[in-house]
């Protein structure tokens, strides 16, 4: 299987815990034989490189200045830069007559560039919820907070499966985002022992349904 | 060809100058044989698919309210490129992808990667012009986005050589890809049966000169020097009026202005007008004025040229090139209230140099800045960024 993963960080660039959970993910995936390209923000590191088959493109967002520090402004400029770089290797794999079977993005930082891929070549995307903006944001009904809530929204809404860490997390995304999305939310708790398979279980699910 | 454009303006939703723009512009190249698509923002009371004259256009969802302009601009964006993609695939591809201004040029970048296709940008104006200089964190972003747009354009097009080299200087853009394509005017719509004095005589008495200004009030526009220019101008002998069109915040100043010098009786401030009392006034003034400080283009100064009325002009940006000076104007420099009155006195005491004018602009007009043959320069960008295009390997399967 072709993976296109979508993350806001991959080592060594460490803002929270997705780094190291995509980064094991990668990994397993290519022990596994799948084909894993990466697409990660890392404004300090742009370029590509090949850690141990992992193919990591690192792409940096060319607009610096971003008023009120918002992360919003700043995620939607950046996921143009992600977008053109996915779009670039899909390119790349049609130029060899192959496709992507599956993008993979993580937190609504990266939902934007998924939702335009699924558009643009009709690639389905899983989402994978670390947390949700209720519970990071303390004043979360700010006109900040409830833009970023459409953003997860709308991921969850257009994406074709999603992946939550944990019960508990899976019953607050229903509760925010409606349980009518409850038969495609999955649970992989990522210290499981196989958990990685349990992820390529919920990619099969997508390959099998388009 | 088939050509896909973005705008976050479109008749009937009108901010700025972008929005009639686009509606002349999609129109004049769908007359040429174009197929042209517009995507733009929904409107109250505007439908989601409309086909204007020949042009498809589609209005997608924008949101109500964001956490700042910026984060609405950007959200707004992506709801049209999110909507591009969709047509895109149910037209099966567009020739090429036309953006105005940063507002649809985050969108503009999405769609030129995603389907590899190439895309003109039109630089309407720039933050930096607007607001003389950056001055905070917004404007920096947006600056910012303008730049990169101006990166990712296979060719920019601007409506001015004063732009050109405005754009060329600040976003170091190689001129070479920076084309200038003029605005246009539509003389037919000042073309309209008037009753001449009784529309008149809403504004000023018969025996007043109509001055009229018409921008928004705010310090680049000008108005100023011209209600300075209005005591030296009635102390020659001639009688006059200034009529100002518009609203803006320095409002409350001018008219204190006009207090001050004892003219509040021979200063008119209308406000928004509708398009008909505007066009109606361009064709009773006596002397169109358009004193800017900072003038991308001068769209108010075809309108005047385009109604036969006589026209001065500060020389500055646009303007400059639209008037050539004693030909179809009168040029001054900027903030010079002197020359500015002599103007206004030698246009009204000369009725054969304001004959000759005012023929010459409409002459001007009519070829310079008829909508026709600026759709056909813009095929011709069009026609060149294709060539270019298709010799390069930069396609979707190469």
């Amino acid at each position: 299987m072709r993976v296109l993963i979508l993350t806001p960080e991959f080592p060594p660039k460490r803002l929270g815990n997705i780094s190291d959970h995509v980064s094991t993910l990668a990994h397993e995936l290519v022990k596994r034989k799948h084909e894993v390209e990466v697409v990660v923000l890392d404004d300090w590191r742009p370029g590509f490189e090949d850690v141990q088959g992992v193919h990591v493109h690192r792409v940096a967002n060319p607009i610096k200045t971003h008023p009120m520090a918002s992360v919003l402004t700043y995620a939607i400029t950046a996921s143009l830069s992600m977008e053109s770089e996915a779009a670039d290797i899909i390119y790349f794999y049609k130029s060899m007559q192959k496709n992507i079977d599956v993008v993979h993005c993580h937190e609504w930082l990266t939902v934007y560039p998924a939702i335009n891929i699924k558009h643009a070549f009709g690639i389905p995307f899983v989402l994978t919820f670390h947390s949700v903006e209720a519970h990071r944001s303390h004043a979360s009904f700010g006109p900040l907070s409830i833009a970023i809530k459409e953003v997860e929204d709308m991921g969850i809404w257009e994406s074709a499966q999603v992946i939550t860490n944990t019960e508990w997390l899976t019953n607050e995304v229903l509760r925010y985002y409606g349980g009518g999305h409850k038969r495609k939310v999955n649970v992989v708790w990522p210290v499981a022992k196989d958990w990685v398979d349990s992820v390529v279980s919920v990619y099969q699910k997508i390959v099998e349904a388009s | 060809m088939r050509v896909l454009h973005l705008s976050w303006e479109f008749p009937p939703r009108i901010i700025g100058g972008i929005a009639s723009h686009v509606f002349d512009l999609s129109r004049a190249l769908t007359r040429r044989g174009n197929e042209v698509h517009v995507i733009t923002c929904n409107f109250p009371g505007a439908r989601p698919y409309e086909n204007v004259d020949g042009v498809n256009v589609y209005r997608v969802e924008s949101y109500a309210a964001g956490d700042s302009f910026l984060g609405w601009a950007l959200r707004m964006q992506k709801n049209i490129e999110r909507s591009g993609c969709d047509l895109i695939n149910f037209i099966n591809g567009v020739d090429l992808i036309h953006a105005h201004d940063w507002l649809s040029g985050i969108a503009g970048i999405g769609l030129k990667h995603l389907y590899r296709r190439p895309l003109v940008s039109t630089m309407h104006s720039t933050e930096r012009g607007r607001r003389i200089g950056i001055h905070d964190d917004l404007q920096a972003s947006i600056d910012e986005i303008e730049s990169w747009l101006c990166q990712e354009s296979w060719r920019i097009i601007t409506c001015s050589y004063y732009m050109r080299d405005h754009v060329s200087t600040v976003f170091r853009v190689p001129q070479d890809r920076i084309c200038v394509v003029q605005n246009g005017v539509d003389v037919n719509k000042f073309n309209f049966n008037l009753n001449y004095w009784e529309f008149r005589n809403r504004f000023a008495h018969g025996s007043e000169k109509i001055l009229l200004f018409v921008g928004r009030l705010v310090p680049e526009k000008g108005l100023d020097v011209l209600i300075e220019a209005l005591p030296i101008v009635l102390s020659s002998g001639v009688d006059a009026k200034i009529v100002a069109v518009g609203e803006g915040p320095q409002r409350e100043e001018y008219q204190q202005m006009a207090d001050r010098y004892g003219l509040s009786h021979k200063t008119l401030f209308l406000g928004h007008v509708d398009d008909w009392t505007l066009r109606a006034l361009y064709r009773v003034a006596d002397i169109t004025i358009v004193p800017s400080k900072f003038e991308p283009f001068g769209i108010v100064a075809l309108e005047a040229m385009a109604a036969h009325c006589p026209l001065i002009v500060s020389a500055v940006g646009g303007l400059n090139e639209i008037v050539d000076h004693e030909n179809t104007g009168i040029k001054v420099s900027v903030n010079d209230h002197d020359a500015l009155a002599r103007g206004i006195i030698r246009i009204i005491r000369d009725a054969g140099f304001r004959d000759w004018i005012v023929r010459n602009a409409f002459q001007k007009c009519m070829w310079n800045y008829n909508w026709n043959n600026i759709a056909e320069w813009t095929s011709g960008v069009y026609e060149t960024v294709l060539h270019e295009y298709y010799r390069g390997s930069w396609k979707p399967i190469f």
